[in-house]
Formats: C-alpha cells, sequence, structure tokens
C-alpha cells in the first residue's frame, strides 16, 4: 500500500511540476493548446487551398505558363454556367425539402417522443455504412421492379421506375444528408423553452401563428446551420446525380471530376474548383449574417437562449 | 528522491532532442517497412532467369480483382512471397503515387495511356524482356498494339486486350446488330444506354458518323449527334457494376459495356447478353504489367510478371474476369468461351491510341454541352 502510495504521490508531483512549466510560460501554453488545430487547418486546408489557386493559374500544363485563360473559359462558357446553374437548383431543391423534413422529425422527437435518444440513433444510423453503400441500396430501391415498384404492385398501384430520374437524385440527397441537418435542428429545438410556446398560445395566437412567431424565429440559428451543412455538400457532390440521375443531372462537381480523372486538365479543374469555393464561401457569409451558428457569433435565437 | 522537473532536471533543449527524436523514429516507423526486406536491385540488373534471392513481399495494384485474388494465392504459394493487393477503380490513384514518389508499390496492371505517361515521366523501370522467357508468350497482335517502348527499351508487359464493343440483349435482338445505329434508333427508345466517359462516348459519335476517332476533324457533328441521341436514352452508366446491372436487369437492350462486363452478366448473372464490334469499328486497348520506379521488390515483381505471362496463369484471367490476356490461351478453353472471345478477323478494330490535348479537351467540353444540354 505504501508503495502505491509513493508512485501516485510521484505522478502527481510530475503533473504538478508539468503544469507549473506551462503556466509560467503563456506564450508556450497558448502555443501547445492552440497550435496541433491550427497546424491541421494550416497543413490540411490553407496549403491544399494555396496549391489549388496557383495550379489555377497555369496552362494545362502544370508548371507551364502563368495564365488567367482558366477563368475566363470557364466564367465566358455558357455551358460551364449552365452546369453551375443546374447545380444550384437541385441544391436549393434538395435543401428545401431538407428543410421541410428534417425540421417536421426533429419537432416531433422533442416535442412528442419519448425515446429521444434511439430516434437519434436512427437517424446517423446510415452514417456507419458507406456513401457508395448506401446509394446501390437505393439504385435496388428505385430500380424497375426493385422495391418500391414491387411494394406498389401490392397495394395494385402501377409502378414508377423512379431511377434514372430528377426525384431518384433528390431522394438519395435527401435520405444522404438529413441527418447533418436534423441535429443541429434537434439541437435548437431543445433549448427553446417550451413556456414560450404556451405563453404564445395563452395571448390568443393559433398554432400557425406560435411556429412563425415564436419557434422558427427562437430556433433560427439551428435551422441555417442545418441548412448550410445540407447545400454546401450537395452543391459539390458527382456520386449520386452519377449513380441515381438519368441524362439531365450534371451537376459542377462531376465535371470537376471528370477535369482531374479523363480530361487531365488539372488547372481548368482547380479553376471551376477555386470559384465554385468563392460562391460556396459568399453563400456561408450570406447565411451567417442571417443567423447561422457556424461562426459561433451570439443571436436572440435557440441555442443561445 | 528527485523529483521529475522541467525546470531543473531536463533542460529545454534535451526535451526538444527528445521529441525530435521520438517522432523521428516514429515517421521511420510509419513510412518504412514497405516490402519484407526490400530489394536494392533493379529489374536491368536481371541478366539470366530465373532471378536469384528474390523477396518474400509483393505488393501489386491489380484492377483485376479475381484475377488478383486467385494470383495472390497461387504465386505466393509456388514461390513463396507474401502478395497484397489493392484493387482500383481509376488508374489516377495509382499515378498520383508515382507523382508523389512511389515507396511502396511493387507492380501494376496499368492501361496503355497511362502507361505512356509513366514513361514519359520517367516513373518506370526498364524490363528486361529478352531474358524473361515469357516474354514469347505474349502474342504479337497485343505488341503491335500496346505502347510500352521508348528509345528501344521497354517498359512494359502487355496483360490484356481491352475491348470497348456494343453489348446487345441476344434476345431482343435476332441477330447482333451492325451498326452503332442502333443506339441513335427510336424503335428502342428508352431502352438504350451510354457510357458517362467523355472519350469512349464521342469516340462512338465519331465511328457513327464516319470519322477518325483518334483525330475526328468535325466535333460540332460529333456533338449535336450526342444531343440527337440522349432522349433515346435510358441513362449514362458512370460505373462499371451499374453499366452491368443495367443489362442483368434488362433495363436496356443495347449500349457500350466493357468485354468483361459482358462475360460476367452473361456467364455469371446469367443475363442474355453478347458483344459485337459494328462495322463502323470498335476501340480498344491494352493493360500492361509496368514495375514503377521505388518499388520496394523490384526482382519479385519481375518475377510476377513473368509468371502471370505463362499460359495456364493468363488464363485464369479470362477464366475469373472475361477479358482477352495477351496471351494466346486458345488451347486452355472451353468450346463455349473460345466462341465468346474470339475476335473474326472482319472486325474493325481501332486501337485507342493516346489523345492529343487538343483533341481531349474537346471531346470533354463536347461530353459536357451534352450533358447539359
Amino acid at each position: 500500500m505504501a508503495g502505491r502510495s509513493d508512485a501516485g504521490s510521484a505522478i502527481g508531483d510530475r503533473i504538478d511540476a508539468i503544469t507549473a512549466y506551462f503556466r509560467s510560460r503563456p506564450r508556450l501554453r497558448t502555443l501547445v493548446v492552440a497550435g496541433p488545430p491550427y497546424a491541421v487547418l494550416v497543413l490540411f486546408f490553407a496549403i491544399p487551398l494555396l496549391v489549388m489557386l496557383v495550379v489555377s493559374f497555369q496552362t494545362s500544363e502544370i508548371g507551364g505558363p502563368w495564365t488567367l485563360s482558366n477563368y475566363t473559359n470557364f466564367l465566358t462558357s455558357e455551358t460551364y454556367l449552365t452546369v453551375v446553374w443546374q447545380t444550384l437548383v437541385i441544391s436549393l431543391q434538395v435543401t428545401a425539402i431538407i428543410a421541410v423534413v428534417g425540421y417536421a422529425l426533429a419537432y416531433s422527437i422533442v416535442r412528442f417522443s419519448r425515446r429521444t435518444t434511439l430516434l437519434l440513433l436512427l437517424v446517423i444510423l446510415p452514417f456507419w455504412t458507406s456513401y457508395i453503400i448506401r446509394m446501390y441500396a437505393w439504385i435496388n430501391i428505385l430500380q424497375s421492379d426493385g422495391v418500391l415498384d414491387s411494394t406498389l404492385n401490392l397495394f395494385g398501384l402501377p409502378a414508377v421506375g423512379l431511377l434514372y430520374s430528377q426525384p431518384a437524385v433528390l431522394i438519395g440527397f435527401t435520405y444522404v444528408w438529413l441527418p447533418l441537418a436534423i441535429l443541429p435542428f434537434y439541437a435548437s429545438l431543445t433549448n427553446l423553452d417550451p413556456d414560450l410556446i404556451e405563453a404564445s398560445k395563452d395571448l390568443g395566437a393559433g398554432p400557425i401563428r406560435t411556429f412563425t412567431s415564436v419557434t422558427l424565429p427562437m430556433t433560427k440559428n439551428g435551422v441555417i446551420t442545418g441548412l448550410i451543412l445540407t447545400f454546401i455538400p450537395t452543391f459539390g457532390s458527382f456520386i449520386t446525380p452519377r449513380l441515381l440521375g438519368g441524362t439531365n443531372n450534371i451537376m459542377i462537381g462531376m465535371v470537376i471530376e471528370n477535369q482531374f480523372k479523363s480530361a487531365f486538365n488539372w488547372p481548368f479543374g482547380a479553376a471551376i474548383g477555386m470559384v465554385i469555393s468563392v460562391v460556396v464561401v459568399a453563400l456561408l457569409i450570406l447565411a451567417t449574417r442571417f443567423g447561422g451558428g457556424l461562426f459561433g457569433q451570439r443571436s436572440q435565437g435557440g441555442a443561445e437562449a | 528522491m528527485r523529483k521529475f522537473s522541467l525546470d531543473s532536471g531536463v533542460s529545454r533543449r534535451r526535451f526538444l532532442q527528445g521529441a525530435a527524436g521520438t517522432g523521428l523514429a516514429a515517421t521511420a516507423g510509419c513510412l518504412g517497412g514497405g516490402g519484407g526486406g526490400g530489394d536494392d536491385r533493379v529489374p536491368m540488373d536481371v541478366t539470366e532467369w530465373p532471378p536469384e534471392d528474390i523477396s518474400s513481399s509483393l505488393n501489386m495494384w491489380n484492377w483485376y480483382d479475381d484475377w488478383a485474388e486467385w494470383a495472390i494465392d497461387a504465386f505466393g504459394d509456388e514461390y513463396d512471397v507474401e502478395v497484397s493487393n489493392s484493387g482500383f477503380s481509376s488508374p489516377d490513384q495509382w499515378y498520383s503515387q508515382l507523382e508523389a514518389g512511389n515507396e511502396d508499390i511493387d507492380n501494376i496492371a496499368a492501361t496503355t495511356n497511362w502507361v505512356e505517361r509513366s514513361i514519359e515521366n520517367d516513373f518506370l523501370h526498364e524490363i528486361p524482356v529478352d531474358v524473361m522467357p515469357a516474354w514469347d508468350n505474349i502474342t504479337d497482335r497485343i505488341k503491335e498494339a500496346s505502347s510500352y517502348r521508348q528509345d528501344g527499351s521497354v517498359y512494359a508487359v502487355p496483360e490484356a486486350l481491352v475491348l470497348y464493343p456494343l453489348t446487345y440483349n441476344d434476345e431482343y435482338f435476332d441477330s447482333a446488330p451492325d451498326s452503332w445505329g442502333v443506339l441513335w434508333d427510336d424503335e428502342h427508345e428508352g431502352e438504350l444506354c451510354m457510357w458517362d466517359n467523355a472519350t469512349v462516348s464521342c469516340q462512338i459519335a465519331a465511328l457513327y458518323t464516319g470519322q477518325d476517332p483518334i483525330q475526328p476533324d468535325d466535333f460540332d457533328e460529333i456533338e449535336e449527334v450526342l444531343i440527337q441521341q440522349k432522349p433515346l436514352l435510358r441513362t449514362y452508366w458512370g460505373d462499371y457494376q451499374q453499366g452491368m446491372s443495367l443489362f442483368v436487369n434488362e433495363d436496356v437492350v443495347a449500349g457500350p459495356l466493357t468485354m468483361g462486363r459482358t462475360y460476367t452478366a452473361r456467364f455469371s448473372e446469367g443475363a442474355p447478353v453478347h458483344y459485337t464490334a459494328p462495322q463502323e469499328g470498335a476501340m480498344y486497348t491494352s493493360d500492361l504489367f509496368v514495375i514503377p520506379r521505388g518499388a520496394p521488390n523490384p526482382i519479385a515483381s519481375l518475377q510476377f510478371t513473368n509468371w502471370a505471362s505463362q499460359t495456364e496463369n493468363a488464363a485464369q484471367l479470362f477464366e475469373t474476369m472475361g477479358y482477352q490476356p495477351a496471351v494466346d490461351i486458345s488451347d486452355e478453353l472451353s468450346e463455349e468461351d473460345a466462341e465468346f472471345t474470339n475476335w473474326p478477323d472482319d472486325w474493325n478494330l481501332v486501337f485507342s491510341e493516346t489523345l492529343s490535348d487538343e483533341v481531349r479537351s474537346r471531346y470533354d467540353e463536347i461530353w459536357t454541352a451534352v450533358q447539359a444540354a
């Protein structure tokens, strides 16, 4: 027993010594605490982004002469701008669907469910399976005579054969990104004081008025955060439209992928990537101005209430 | 009792030295150990066959997954070598490793165009084919079709011929379609597919319009016919498995698919499919074994390349994957397999030469415009 006590005391002394060492050196302490995350950001985000920026100003041969042509070719091409527009439309459609479905689901979990943990577990369950496998599962469900068509036939309804269509792409995206949106929706709704809803009703407001005047404004941060987390990955996606979409579901992520994998025009792909990054960051800043909580600023809404 | 103190007992310099040493040791531990002892020789050091003292490991990247799985045991048992394989879906996966400085890969099954790029960038070891007994097994047809030489030196050994045929449902069609025009025939509307691949699809359109698919003279016509075709298609498939499933599920009756996937669909999945080369021609390319510079076990890789080119081992490539190996295996096949793999002499086959930057870029622009139309 005495031996153990001595050993415990020795460890405690060492911890005290290390603590004192760092306490007396505030700069070193800051470096140790903040250094690793900053290093990760610089190594895996800033430097690759910088490399991409440099490459985007080169001719089709990396290391060749400098040029602006990659940007001018992209920004003056009706074809590529059409693809960006189509991508924007699909991304907004997906975001709108997820906003409605995700909010309703999160609201019902918070307000009406007892097994909250189990339901949240079910929500994030799809993340345990590979993205590609989930898409193949949807191929099996949506294909002609697949699970969906068989089920419809069972009830005497005609088959719909949704695979290789825009609805299939929307379903695939909604399924994949819904958990990302539900979690912030859920967090903001959990922090919403139920007494405020009761107060609204006591003051004579109906369900719709209460929702638009109390519930939604008070959970605005969580909603916008969820929508950002949905919109951004959808905008850059290329696997879902390739596997589930038909002949009219090209997205800008597919164009970028082609530049790197088949056209071998990395500088052009990098230029498209930079433009899209700027657009997405601009949208991100715009969204946070409306109250999204990604940058951690305070407002009067839900999670910070 | 001496207390541990960073203030007194351990100086900052010693602390940092220790940390650096530990870091270096950890880094070495992470980066090293790729090759069971490794080998300082290069393939051209082998002047007599068989090579002596091959190392006990081999790390290959071969996208013929089923064949590679068989080869791991067969080669491993025969030569007492521990073989591992990293399958890949796109050549850029291994090419980027070579660009970054290879320290891990010993042997790659590389498509001709990527072999050319690798040779140009000095990523590959020269191979002493004159001392390799199995080199004589490679057919003249594929030797002539592949690009693996530079300045008289050989940098690759052909593994397989890869045909991009027209695959069709042989219950739906009474006989093999004789023209790519079947993919523009509105009689089959909604039951056709194309490959979501700029080069393949534009080259099919070039053949259909009577142009040279390597150096076409009317890109506008290619774009025009591909846009005309869109309403007739079920989809553009972007993944080999997806392409095969379209035929297996009988969602489509005609479209481009590789010979290997057609073989799998027919013999493994029982789908009523066959393939043909339409009269306008069909593209084909080759896959080749290469030994990248930096390979930790280059001599074992050379031994493997020779072993894989032996007739009975090459025949397994067809048996497991349905691709035509670079070796004449006709004596090894059943009548049914021989009938399937036989390419009639009157087929007009066009070797898929590496495209110029201009043509590749135009094909990519056309394909984007077609999909966005």
